[in-house]
């Protein structure tokens, strides 16, 4: 063993030599005044420190239970902590946690947005409702107000991605292509297993309209839906597989369109892929229905971004590998059969890059 | 499954009783904890139980045909065959797919057809460190340092699942011979068990986490829009991260394997106070380190024929290294850098040493100017390491040329005190952890099983909602 101090970090381990050639039931009693244990203690005293934190912390274990995807796991999940929870509120135990004027880790710093790109040369004008024609403001510009479709480093257009999982997967690449241009400002906010059927688990609408506050963008990207094939909790609950569920899944698309044009940006809604598994691969063809039919109804209209061919089959089915418009095939997908890999948020980079410069924005 | 949930913990538990239940029986002992380590290892997805089924049938075969050969060449060809198969399997699931996409490209362009299918393959968890285990037990009975194991013996080795998923790699020596042996029941090192996982647990579900939302993740994703204070900071937080990721998984590995009466090598051992690239590699990811001097350095010939031989097989064997991480020309890079690092330490150590002087200079001064160019010269690796592409690796080392005089909002007191306090726990002079260990374990039961659910309530109420899955899970 080391003869000198140790760290804090640090084990007093055996050499390697006297690991190798000693074996565990021939080393001698140790002496360095640790009790040990028979295993039946040490097991009550892990039971027990178990048992005591699930006390403390079942509040908290009872909210993250609540949140998670509907299924076997979390009932059985809000069976379990239930009674506890309660047990621990009676008790007033929870306030150990409560204390820390959290339960749910310390915060990450900018978690959210991250943007991308020239700083505008003024900061945008604060999100609002556009002033009315004739209206009676009391300032008069001085200049002409820049041509969102001819962007200027100084001038930069600005761009808003907001996704799920496969949303980031493309915002990974779109944003550093659109803010290596030069001429766009470009954030990106991606929420992993988040969509628009559990608001309780993470609220789309709020979260979308802090960021156009905060970016004020002239063109909102959209790329969620992968885990809105879901049953809405209630009460009552809407099973995914009832009627329902398509009129107040399209309520909640039509609404968050709304919200992303209001500022009068342009909003390009991108659809979710095909995937590999034929199950998912048919609930993302109602996703991306009922998101093409709010997209028409949309005033004004989104646009509808297809990535069936561009990242599927000419049949529009999955497939891994695609030709890129450089003739070269690609891994599009990973093995998870539904993520996309960064050739494959390139692919549909490009898609959103090539649909903007077609609707006249000259990036 | 992953150690940090409450599905672990359950299943440990579980575990655990059976260990010792069964502890007198060693036949049932190894066939229920190779059960226990099957269903550990399928958790995420059963099918990947056949592959580990299948290295250790490969493996065991290969040890046996090697040990039943008397001549020699033909011991040699045996061993040959038996690790090329082995690295067939790892090559097949790691790196087939970047292989045939690039291969179908350059046929293409040179106007042939598809040379190979291209096919979706994915790459099961842990499927390196247990194939470096399953290749040191072919090759060291081939070396005649050990006798082949029974079949459920060295199952069991191969799958026990403290060390399944992300090491440390445990030679045949050691742990073959703890399967093979009965372990003492009425006397549990608990107390240092339980330092080394909630410590574990501490660094990766706190630290860890913490430091990469607050500056790595940023700073990475969009290096750009970041001031060169913060790219730096950016760079000794990922440091900070995956020291505290992997050092933190591997610490709850050896927890867990004492809790059961096992012992695992040390795998870390303050890194970040190395003075040269040869000290941290002595130091960083050991049971890598030593595997890759045993099975790759020395039969590439080691420092055994001159200088300029040395540096080849030094470089050889970072540069494959980096590339056992992936196939990716930033893990190239990392290895290369670590190559040159490693080589420079060589030559300036063999140089002093034929002047008669000591192998390292000596002096506070100059150990501390070595300490800090060193840790500087890992952060650069670091960068390449945990960038997502060569691109943006240099666009975060571009912004310490062109991103002075810009605000850092991300470099927060909290941030300084994350990083320099992880960074300065592996210089600080004696806190005596044993013995802070040793008066735990002379506790009441009652005043143990508080601070232990205290411990547990703090790490828990500090970290994020879902740990993130460790970092060397996907090598």
């Amino acid at each position: 063993m080391p003869d000198g101090p140790t760290p804090p970090h640090h084990v007093n381990w055996e050499s390697p030599e006297e690991f190798a050639s000693s074996p565990h039931a021939a080393l001698a009693a140790p002496e360095d005044g640790r009790v040990r244990l028979p295993w039946t203690r040490v097991l009550a005293l892990g039971v027990a420190a178990f048992a005591l934190w699930f006390l403390l912390y079942a509040p908290t274990l009872q909210h993250n239970a609540q949140v998670s995807p509907v299924g076997t796991r979390r009932t059985v999940s809000l069976d379990v902590t239930g009674p506890v929870a309660a047990l621990s509120r009676a008790l007033q135990l929870s306030h150990f946690v409560s204390i820390t004027g959290r339960g749910n880790g310390l915060s990450g710093g900018a978690v959210g947005l991250t943007v991308a790109g020239p700083r505008p040369a003024n900061p945008p004008p604060k999100s609002g409702p556009p002033p009315k024609k004739g209206g009676t403001g009391t300032t008069t510009p001085t200049t002409v107000p820049p041509n969102p479709k001819d962007p200027t480093a100084a001038n930069p257009l600005r761009v808003l991605i907001v996704g799920d999982s496969i949303g980031i997967d493309l915002g990974d690449a779109l944003q550093p292509n659109l803010a290596g241009t030069g001429v766009v400002s470009a954030a990106l906010d991606g929420r992993v297993s988040t969509g628009l059927t559990r608001p309780d688990y993470f609220n789309w609408p709020a979260e979308l309209t802090a960021d156009l506050k905060a970016q004020n963008p002239q063109v909102v990207v959209v790329m969620i839906g992968a885990n809105d094939a879901q049953d809405f909790l209630g009460p009552p609950d809407v099973p995914y597989t009832s009627p329902e569920w398509n009129t107040l899944y399209s309520q909640r698309v039509a609404q968050f369109m709304q919200i992303a044009g209001s500022g009068g940006a342009t909003v390009i809604w991108v659809g979710m892929p095909p995937m590999q598994s034929p199950g998912l691969n048919a609930q993302m063809s109602d996703v991306n229905a009922v998101v093409q039919q709010q997209a028409v109804k949309a005033q004004p209209p989104v646009i509808y971004l297809s990535t069936d061919h561009t990242l599927g089959t000419a049949q529009g089915g999955y497939t891994p590998f695609v030709t890129n418009g450089a003739g070269q095939v690609v891994n599009v997908r990973t093995p998870d059969g539904t993520h996309l890999t960064p050739g494959g948020g390139q692919v549909v980079s490009q898609q959103v890059i090539a649909e903007l410069q077609s609707l006249g924005y000259k990036i | 499954m992953l150690f940090p949930t409450i599905d672990f913990a359950l299943f440990f538990a579980i575990a655990f009783t059976v260990n010792w239940l069964l502890n007198p029986y060693a036949g049932w002992w190894k066939l229920s904890m190779l059960g226990l380590s099957y269903v550990f290892y399928g958790w995420v997805g059963w099918s990947y139980c056949l592959l580990l089924l299948t290295t250790t049938v490969v493996a065991f075969a290969g040890g046996t045909w090697v040990h039943a050969t008397r001549d020699e060449r033909t011991r040699r060809i045996a061993m040959g065959v038996s690790v090329g198969a082995l690295l067939a399997i790892l090559g097949w699931f790691k790196y087939y797919g970047f292989v045939s996409v690039n291969l179908d490209n350059l046929t293409h362009a040179v106007g042939f057809g598809r040379a190979v299918p291209l096919l979706q393959v994915a790459l099961p968890i842990a499927i390196s460190f247990f194939t470096f285990m399953a290749i040191s037990y072919v090759v060291d009975i081939y070396r005649r340092q050990l006798e082949p194991a029974k079949p459920l013996d060295f199952a069991v080795y191969i799958s026990f699942f403290p060390h399944l998923l992300a090491g440390p790699i445990v030679r045949g020596t050691e742990l073959l011979p703890q399967i093979r042996r009965r372990r003492d029941p009425e006397s549990v090192d608990y107390s240092r068990a339980f330092w080394l996982i909630l410590a574990g647990l501490f660094k990766k579900v706190v630290i860890s986490s913490y430091v990469s939302s607050a500056i790595v993740t940023p700073v990475f994703t969009s290096p750009t829009q970041h001031s060169a204070p913060e790219a730096i900071f950016a760079a000794w937080g990922y440091a900070v991260q995956i020291y505290c990721d992997f050092s933190g998984y591997t610490d709850i590995a050896i927890g867990l394997a004492m809790l059961l009466g096992f012992r695992f090598p040390q795998n870390f051992d303050a890194p970040y106070t190395a003075r040269n690239l040869q000290d941290f590699w002595r130091r960083w990811h050991m049971t890598l380190s030593r595997w890759l001097r045993d099975y790759l350095y020395i039969p590439l010939g080691g420092s055994a024929n001159g200088q300029a031989q040395t540096v080849r097989n030094i470089m050889i064997t970072m540069v494959l290294g980096g590339l056992w991480h992936g196939a990716a020309w930033t893990f190239v890079i990392w290895g290369a850098l670590q190559g040159v690092g490693q080589s420079f330490a060589h030559l300036r150590r063999s140089s002093r040493e034929r002047r008669g002087l000591p192998g390292v200079a000596e002096g506070p001064v100059r150990a501390w100017v070595q300490r800090f160019l060193t840790f500087q010269y890992v952060c650069l690796g670091w960068v390449f390491f945990n960038a997502t592409g060569t691109a943006q690796a240099f666009s975060v080392l571009g912004r310490l040329f062109s991103g002075w005089g810009e605000a850092s909002p991300l470099i927060t007191p909290l941030l300084v005190v994350a990083i320099f306090g992880t960074l300065a726990s592996q210089f600080v002079p004696p806190l005596r952890v044993d013995r802070l260990q040793a008066a735990f374990s002379r506790q009441k039961a009652v005043v143990q099983v508080g601070l232990l659910g205290f411990a547990l309530l703090g790490i828990t109420t500090f970290g994020p909602v879902g740990v993130a899955p460790f970092i060397y899970y996907r090598f």
